[in-house]
């Protein structure tokens, strides 16, 4: 990761507990994130939001806290600073418990970092499939977002693949796969040969229950 | 009429006639007598037969929704009930003396329907109780069922949209899992 | 609300007795029980035979028919007959209680017979419960 926060896809997240550069929105959050997760150390993390409070990421106790509700997500944050502070079970909460399930801001700091492009941690030629469903109940979330995880819930498919079995844009595919990789809930595999759908003709695509049930109830 | 088969299974007082009530676009059908087992559940009726509702999807097609009555008195019920039904929502009230075996029971005695359709797990009263987490399910589906991805939701039987979501990840589920040849096709007549 | 009156020894011994006299007064009656509503078995006769599951099914069929009258909006059900090369099933409601009273007999009786035993019998155990 370069000073300015831009980062270079395929570097190796850093090692050591430390001072990070200034970062400057959910790509760069999202970095720090991914990074603190993988470390032998439990770290947690502080992050300076413009024109927000604190956000607070206890790592250990897989929750966070933040005067901004989820359903005022800022996607376009600035981030003014981000400090990181010793986790582990002796370490003192950082705010009352229980805060609230990191999983709803994984999701979206996920779908809203990297802009449509892949996540510096994945690599290009991999394939993905789900290990768990989210909880798309406490998550907002579209239809089309529903029938991608339904994809990746029974198939290694690569975020092209994604995108064609569900019928939306392949930038869309990446910020699910993102957001799902961030949550560590999708597997990665670079031998996972391609699966063959049943081709959705035109005429599938009529047949589909899933299609008629969301219209009939309006989403 | 095409039609198309839901079943909610789970143990009594999960929530299975609330969610249907939820879904349901008829008043729905239900087979409620007093319970005589208050001081085990603590609900003033339970389903002895069958809960159904439905929804329109257009004027000939059907979602059919039955829920099976939670006790295992009733399990004649659930050999009739499972033999059309091509998907299954499974409700687990958190605040159940065992939650976790009891949606490990529902699963393996109604897997026929995992096999040839799909199924998604609804945690109900997750917000009022401190039970099981989430997790905590979803780790012991599985270790009791290694390689089965099934959805896991916390969800209020009562909220409609819940309800709806629920219902949808399920078809999409079903449909994706016969897309990618994942569907048994065992006897379902 | 009458709970657990399959849990009551006083109930479940007024019931078996009713059910024996049930035998007496018809020879046809071949199986007989009593069941709460949600499907507990009170008493059987024979005795010895486990009408756990037979209780259950029948307090379903009891619901079922209750779910058909309120759909078809011709009151509630007043009783339930199975009919079958062998004999008829009479059930109906013992009144004023969440008891169902289940009623085996064999083609020698007639339908008519078979449902005024189960009638008066039912009335019958209405009366020893308070």
């Amino acid at each position: 990761m370069t000073i300015d926060g831009n980062y270079v896809a395929g570097e190796p997240a850093p090692q050591q507990p430390g001072s990070f550069p200034v970062t400057v929105g959910w790509t760069q959050a999202a970095i720090a994130i991914s990074s603190v997760m993988v470390l032998k150390t439990p770290v947690n993390l502080k992050m300076n939001i413009e024109m927000h409070g604190p956000l607070l990421i206890d790592f250990g106790r897989h929750a966070f806290s933040w005067s901004t509700p989820l359903e005022h997500f800022p996607l376009d944050a600035v981030h003014t600073g981000l400090e990181t502070i010793p986790g582990g079970p002796d370490a003192p909460p950082m705010f009352e418990l229980p805060g609230h399930d990191l999983d709803g801001l994984l999701w979206q700091i996920g779908l809203n970092s990297f802009d449509g492009a892949p996540a510096f941690w994945l690599s290009s030629g991999e394939r993905y499939r789900l290990t768990r469903w989210p909880n798309l109940t406490q998550h907002s979330h579209d239809m089309r977002q529903v029938k991608m995880i339904a994809v990746l819930g029974n198939a290694y498919v690569s975020t092209p693949e994604l995108a064609t079995y569900s019928g939306v844009e392949v930038g869309e595919a990446q910020r699910l796969v993102n957001a799902l990789s961030l949550m560590r809930i999708l597997s990665r595999s670079a031998e996972a040969p391609a699966v063959p759908m049943a081709p959705e003709t035109a005429a599938t695509k009529r047949q589909s229950l899933f299609g008629r049930l969301r219209t009939r109830l309006g989403r | 009429m095409a039609e198309h088969v839901i079943l909610f299974t789970g143990p009594m007082g999960a929530g299975k006639t609330t969610a249907i009530q939820s879904l349901s676009e008829i008043e729905v059908v239900r087979t409620e007598a007093n319970n005589s087992e208050r001081h085990i559940v603590d609900k003033e009726t339970t389903t002895v037969a069958l809960d159904y509702g439905e929804i329109l999807v257009d004027g000939d097609e059907k979602v059919r929704l039955y829920g099976i009555p939670g006790q295992q008195r009733f399990s004649f019920m659930w050999s009739i009930l499972k033999k059309r039904a091509k998907g299954m929502i499974l409700l687990v009230n958190a605040d159940n003396p065992d939650p976790i075996a009891e949606m490990i029971f529902f699963l393996d005695e109604f897997r026929e329907l995992y096999d040839r359709g799909g199924v998604v797990i609804g945690i109900s009263r997750a917000d009022v109780v401190v039970g099981p987490t989430l997790n905590e399910f979803s780790e012991a589906l599985e270790r009791t069922n290694p390689g089965l991805v099934i959805p896991v939701f916390t969800v209020d039987p009562r909220d409609r949209d819940q309800m709806e979501n629920v219902l949808l990840a399920l078809i999409v589920n079903i449909e994706m899992r016969e897309a990618f040849g994942m569907l048994s096709r065992t006897e379902s007549a | 609300m009458s709970p657990g009156l399959h849990t009551k020894p006083a109930v479940v011994k007024a019931a078996s007795s009713l059910l024996t006299d049930m035998q007496g007064a018809s020879s046809s009656l071949t199986y007989a029980a009593l069941l709460t509503d949600d499907g507990f078995d009170v008493a059987r006769l024979p005795g010895e035979t486990d009408g756990t599951r037979f209780a259950g099914m029948a307090s379903s069929m009891q619901a079922l028919g209750d779910a058909v009258t309120h759909e078809l909006k011709i009151g509630s059900s007043e009783y339930i007959i199975i009919a079958s090369g062998k004999g008829h099933v009479v059930q109906l409601r013992v009144p004023g209680q969440e008891l169902v009273l289940s009623a085996l007999f064999d083609n020698d009786a007639t339908v008519g017979h078979a449902l005024a035993v189960t009638r008066t019998f039912a009335q019958k155990m209405a009366e020893l419960l308070p």
